[in-house]
C-alpha cells in the first residue's frame, strides 16, 4: 500500500537528514501567521471602504472592526486546544497545510466580504477560519522540534515561537506597500491587498509543508547523552493530554503563562498613547510609532533569546526571571515617568516585552519539562487558552484602570501609575504559581500497554 | 543537504531580515 503525501510516515526523515532544515520549515509557517499581530494596519482603512479618504455614512466603525482581531485571537487559543490531539496524531505535514488552508482562507472568505460589505463575513473568515488557522498552524511544528532538539528545546522552540512575532514586523509595512499599490480612485486597496496576501501565505506556509520532517522513533543526536544527574523539574515519564489537564500543574502552569501574557499584552496595546501622555510635548506620534517598533524588536528577539537562555538556567528559573524582574520595572516606570527619563522608560519597556515573548516561547519546553514529550503539543495547546483569557484581561484592565483614574481627577500623565502597579500584582500571582510547581505525580505517567 | 540547509534558511531569513530593517528605520523616528 502506497503511502501518501501527507501521511505521517512519509514524513520521516532520512538517516542523512540535517535537522536544522526543521526549524526553517516552522519559522514559515510561524512568520506567515504572525501577521495576526500587525493587523491592526486594516482597521482604518476598513473602515473607509465606501468613502475611501474619509469614513461616510454606511461604513463600519472602529468598535465594528476591531473584533475582527479579537475572534482571531479567541479562536487561535481555543481551536489550539481544540485540535492539538488531532495535530498530534497526524502529524506536522498534514497540520501545517490544513493550516494553510484555514489561514489563506480565512483572507479569501473576509476579501469577499469586503466585496460585499459584510462585516460578518469578515468575523467568519479572518476570525473564525483565519483564526482556526493560526491555532492549528502555532503548534503544529512544536511537538517536532522538541524531538528533533532534546538537547536544546527552548533554543529550537525559541526560534519557531520567534517567526510569530517577526510575522508582524513583516506585515506591517507589507500591508501598507500592498494597500498603496492596489489604490485606485475606486478602491482603496485592502480587498486586493487581503487577496494577495492570502495567496503570498498559502504559498509560503507551502514550504514548510514540504520542508518538515520528523525524526525516526527513538532518534537522539549523535554523540549525545541525556543527562544521568536527575533535575528536579525534568522527567523522563510521558503523560497523555486527557490527564496532563487534571494535574495541578497544568493549571500552575495556565496561571504562569496568563499572568505574564497580561502583563505584557496590556501595554503592546497602548504603547503609542502611554508614552505619548506620560511625556506629554516631548514624545510625537511618529516617535511613538518609533516606540511600538522598537518595543516589537525586543519582544521578537526575547523569544529566541529568553528561551535558548532557558535550556542553561532551567524554564522555572527563567520565570522566577520574568515575575522578579518585571515586578522591579513595573514598580520604577511611574518614578521614571515623573522623572522624565525617556531613555529610561524606553529601555524599561523593551526588556518588559522581551519577556512577554520569552513567555511564549519558554512554555513549550516548560510543558515537555514537566509532562514529556508524548502529548506535548495537545497540551501545549490546551494551555494557549490562557492567552485568549489574558488577549481580553490585559487590554481591558489596562485601559478601564487609565479611564478610571482620569475620571477621578489624575493628569493624563500620571493616570497609568495605578496600572502598573496592578501589573506587579498580576506578576507576583505568576511567581507563587511558578514557585509552587513540583514533578507531576506517578499516578498521571502513561504506561505502555 | 548543505544547499538545502541554506536555501531554506534564506527564505525565511531575507523576508525576516526586512521586516527588522523597515521597524529598526520607523525604530529610529523615536531618536529623532
Amino acid at each position: 500500500m502506497s503511502i501518501g503525501f501527507f501521511d505521517r510516515r512519509s514524513t520521516v526523515a532520512a538517516p542523512n537528514f540535517n535537522r536544522f532544515c526543521v526549524p526553517p520549515a516552522a519559522i514559515a509557517v510561524h512568520l506567515a501567521i504572525g501577521q495576526v499581530y500587525a493587523f491592526s494596519t486594516f482597521n482604518i482603512p476598513l473602515t473607509r471602504l465606501i468613502g475611501l479618504n474619509e469614513a461616510a455614512p454606511g461604513d463600519w466603525n472602529q468598535k465594528q472592526v476591531v473584533w475582527i482581531f479579537s475572534i482571531a485571537i479567541a479562536v487561535l487559543g481555543s481551536s489550539a486546544a481544540l485540535f492539538g490531539r488531532w495535530v498530534e496524531r497526524v502529524g506536522p505535514r498534514l497540520s501545517m497545510f490544513v493550516a494553510a488552508l484555514c489561514f489563506a482562507g480565512g483572507f479569501m472568505v473576509a476579501a469577499i466580504g469586503i466585496r460585499l460589505h459584510a462585516l460578518w463575513l469578515l468575523y467568519a473568515g479572518y476570525g473564525v477560519l483565519g483564526g482556526c488557522g493560526l491555532g492549528i498552524g502555532y503548534i503544529s511544528p512544536v511537538s517536532t522540534l522538541i524531538k528533533w532538539f532534546p538537547d536544546r528545546p527552548g533554543m529550537a522552540t525559541g526560534m519557531a515561537i520567534m517567526g510569530f512575532g517577526g510575522g508582524a514586523l513583516i506585515a506591517a509595512p507589507l500591508s501598507v506597500m500592498l494597500m498603496a499599490h492596489f489604490k485606485s480612485v475606486t478602491s482603496n486597496g485592502v480587498l486586493q491587498a487581503f487577496v494577495t496576501m492570502g495567496a503570498i501565505y498559502f504559498l509560503y506556509m507551502m514550504i514548510g509543508v514540504f520542508a518538515v520532517r520528523v525524526p525516526p522513533p527513538e532518534w537522539k543526536p549523535a554523540g549525545w547523552v541525556d543527562s544521568a544527574k536527575p533535575k528536579s523539574l525534568v522527567t523522563t515519564a510521558h503523560v497523555a493530554v486527557k490527564l496532563a489537564w487534571r494535574t495541578p500543574q497544568f493549571w500552575l502552569l495556565w496561571g504562569v503563562l496568563c499572568m505574564n501574557v497580561t502583563a505584557g499584552i496590556g501595554v503592546l496595546g497602548v504603547a503609542s498613547p502611554m508614552i505619548q501622555e506620560i511625556f506629554t510635548g516631548r514624545v510625537t506620534a511618529a516617535s511613538a510609532a518609533g516606540f511600538v517598533g522598537l518595543i516589537s524588536l525586543f519582544n521578537m528577539g526575547g523569544r529566541f533569546f529568553w528561551a535558548s537562555i532557558s535550556d542553561y538556567i532551567g524554564r522555572r528559573a527563567t520565570y522566577m526571571v520574568f515575575f522578579l524582574l518585571g515586578i522591579l520595572l513595573y514598580s520604577t516606570v511611574p518614578s521614571i515617568g515623573y522623572g522624565g527619563h525617556i531613555g529610561m522608560f524606553v529601555a524599561a519597556f523593551c526588556i518588559i516585552l522581551s519577556m512577554y515573548g520569552g513567555g511564549f516561547a519558554t512554555i513549550p519546553a516548560y510543558l515537555r519539562d514537566v509532562f514529556g514529550t508524548m502529548e506535548v503539543g495537545a497540551i501545549h495547546g490546551r494551555l494557549l487558552t490562557a492567552w485568549s483569557v489574558a488577549g481580553v484581561l490585559g487590554p481591558v484592565l489596562i485601559s478601564n484602570l487609565r479611564d478610571y483614574q482620569i475620571e477621578h481627577g489624575q493628569p493624563k500623565a500620571q493616570a497609568y501609575s495605578v496600572t502598573m502597579y496592578v501589573m506587579c500584582g498580576m506578576l507576583l500571582i505568576g511567581f507563587l504559581c511558578n514557585l509552587a510547581m513540583r514533578p507531576v505525580d506517578a499516578k498521571y505517567h502513561h504506561r505502555s500497554p | 543537504m548543505k544547499g538545502r540547509l541554506a536555501l531554506l534558511w534564506l527564505i525565511v531569513g531575507v523576508p525576516l531580515a526586512w521586516g527588522v530593517f523597515k521597524t529598526l528605520q520607523n525604530a529610529m523616528k523615536l531618536f529623532q
